[in-house]
């Protein structure tokens, strides 16, 4: 199960899928690209002439543009008439979307010391727990009435 | 920074639960569906996701020794930042002239309260992001301490990612909070 993970992850050469994980001032490593690491990888190489290896500007280019697209998709969503109940899961999904890709590669959560993911995810599941049960209780913990 | 963080989330999540714990409870109006201007807070909110990028843009170009990029970018942020403040300076000005003010209503009180601190956590990232600017001008912020441009820019992006999720559960969510059966209140 772990080498599955890692090999959907991570880069060993083969991964599947090989988002950037080594930050810029360390040496290039083998088969990392800013997207992809095998197919995916060379699609960038060959869009970008080469050896961009690391997350650099044209990286940020690209989180900042899908963040942009995620913002018109949300808005768009908005206006669409009969979503239902489809329409807050499908909001959530596209905010966590945004809030994964500042998190990971702007707040470069990606490429730091596993404890600062850690501590900040231990946080957020902290928090999400106390306020789910806030929630909960506010909306089914009214005590009735003798 | 990062413990910081974890606690700003603790802070902002109070204000975040305390405004879905109340939400749709507001006695009076006005109420969200008739005051909440989704257009504009959609470009506000592209402003700021847009100074996100302009700041991991110019703390690579400190770190990579580039002193005008970095600064120029950094100046990018300050400005964004302040466009971001502006948005909200005109929509808390136009909420007060429809008659929404934090003492109207339960949906006035929670939506200031959070939108206002959040603005003056962005105030103070503009600031923070001022004095930056002006140390990578001057030649005082270096690659050899990048890491002070580097601690603010986690701020900034903690800063951005709150209003993601106030953007989608205050204004895309709530938004279609109708008053109740019978009680229209105002006014466009």
């Amino acid at each position: 199960m772990a080498s599955l993970w890692r090999k959907l992850t991570h880069h060993d050469g083969n991964g599947w899928w090989n988002l950037p994980h080594t930050a810029s001032n360390e040496p290039n490593p083998p088969y990392e690209g800013p997207i992809g690491g095998a197919w995916l990888g060379n699609i960038w190489r060959i869009l970008t002439h080469g050896s961009v290896s690391h997350a650099g500007p044209s990286f940020y280019w690209l989180v900042g543009l899908f963040l942009a697209i995620i913002t018109l998709l949300e808005v768009w969503l908005f206006g669409v008439e009969g979503l239902g109940s489809w329409y807050i899961p499908l909001l959530l999904i596209l905010s966590l979307l945004k809030f994964v890709g500042v998190v990971a590669f702007f707040m470069h959560l990606r490429f730091d010391h596993r404890l600062f993911t850690y501590l900040f995810g231990s946080a957020m599941v902290v928090g999400i727990f106390i306020f789910t049960l806030v929630l909960l209780l506010s909306e089914f913990g009214h005590q009735s009435p003798n | 920074m990062w413990a910081f963080l974890g606690s700003d989330v603790m802070f902002f999540g109070a204000f975040i639960s305390t405004y879905l714990v109340y939400r749709g409870k507001s006695l009076v109006g006005p109420y969200p569906s008739e005051i909440l201007n989704i257009p504009i807070t959609s470009v506000s909110t592209f402003v700021l996701l847009m100074s996100s990028l302009a700041m991991v843009l110019g703390l690579h170009y400190v770190k990579e020794g580039e002193k005008n990029k970095g600064t120029l970018w950094i100046l990018v942020v300050v400005v964004l930042g302040s466009v971001f403040m502006g948005f909200q300076f005109v929509e808390f000005r136009e909420f007060a002239h429809l008659g929404l003010t934090p003492r109207t209503n339960i949906f006035g009180t929670t939506f200031f309260i959070l939108t206002g601190i959040h603005g003056a956590h962005v105030t103070i990232g503009v600031i923070w992001m001022a004095f930056l600017a002006y140390s990578s001008h001057n030649g005082a912020l270096r690659p050899d301490n990048a890491l002070d441009l580097e601690i603010a820019g986690l701020y900034w992006h903690f800063v951005d990612i709150v209003w993601i999720v106030i953007f989608t559960v205050i204004y895309l969510i709530s938004a279609n909070d109708a008053p109740p059966p019978g009680m229209e209140s105002i006014t466009h």
